[in-house]
């Protein structure tokens, strides 16, 4: 197995600390220069979606945090096209330029990787 | 790959999500409440027999016995926690959590 890492991101934003943690395990494997892939499937493309504000729930954006990431060297973004399409959404709703996967995508995304990390 | 599902079926959408990304002959493995989607007679079997059509499917031992759960669709294969060693050893794993 290639020493690489995937981040499974399955959690819509702020109903759980998924996505926080999650965004925090990205930016602490991205600094220690492993290589890293990020995968968005189901409610977990909810993160990436524009316009998040959650101040009335006092808690920090999540979504903008993301756009970020490649200054950690987190720069390879996946997004299940299913998952975005059943939400109405498409990549002009989201933060940032993202690759979109299909099914057999998301599985060759995850096999590529040594190790997958749920979120 | 060996995906592992430890949510119930009737209540959580984990089994249906990953049955549409896991490649077919790709095992499944039930485990905690996961567990609940190897029972016979309830509203998700037809998922689990759809699943296994195309991948082996695991159920714990330990967690059917905690439930009380013996009436199993045919061909999910018990397994115990040795098994589960082998097959985490065997498969590299992706938790479907």
């Amino acid at each position: 197995m290639s020493e690489t890492v995937a981040v499974l991101m399955r959690k819509a934003p702020y109903g759980s600390v998924y996505t926080a943690e999650g965004f925090r395990s990205m930016m602490g494997i991205g600094v220690f220069e492993l290589d890293i892939s990020v995968v968005f499937v189901d409610d977990g493309v909810y993160a990436l979606a524009k316009g998040q504000n959650p101040a009335a729930l006092d808690m920090k954006p999540l979504g903008e945090g993301f756009p970020m990431l490649p200054d950690f060297g987190v720069t390879k973004f996946y997004v299940h096209e299913g998952s975005l399409q059943e939400r109405g959404l498409t990549q002009d709703d989201l933060v940032m330029n993202v690759e979109m996967v299909d099914d057999t995508g998301v599985a060759h995304v995850l096999r590529s990787c040594g190790v997958v990390l749920p979120f | 790959m060996l995906y592992t599902v430890n949510k119930s079926p009737l209540m959580f959408g984990n089994l249906r999500s990953l049955l549409r990304i896991a490649p077919a002959d790709e095992p499944i493995l039930l485990y905690e409440d996961g567990v609940y989607a190897a029972v016979s007679g309830t509203a998700s079997e037809e998922l689990i027999r759809k699943a296994l059509e195309r991948h082996p499917v695991y159920a714990l031992r330990a967690d059917l016995e905690a439930r009380g759960l013996t009436n199993l669709v045919e061909g999910i294969k018990v397994t115990d926690y040795d098994g589960f060693v082998e097959l985490v050893e065997q498969h590299h794993v992706v938790p479907w959590l």
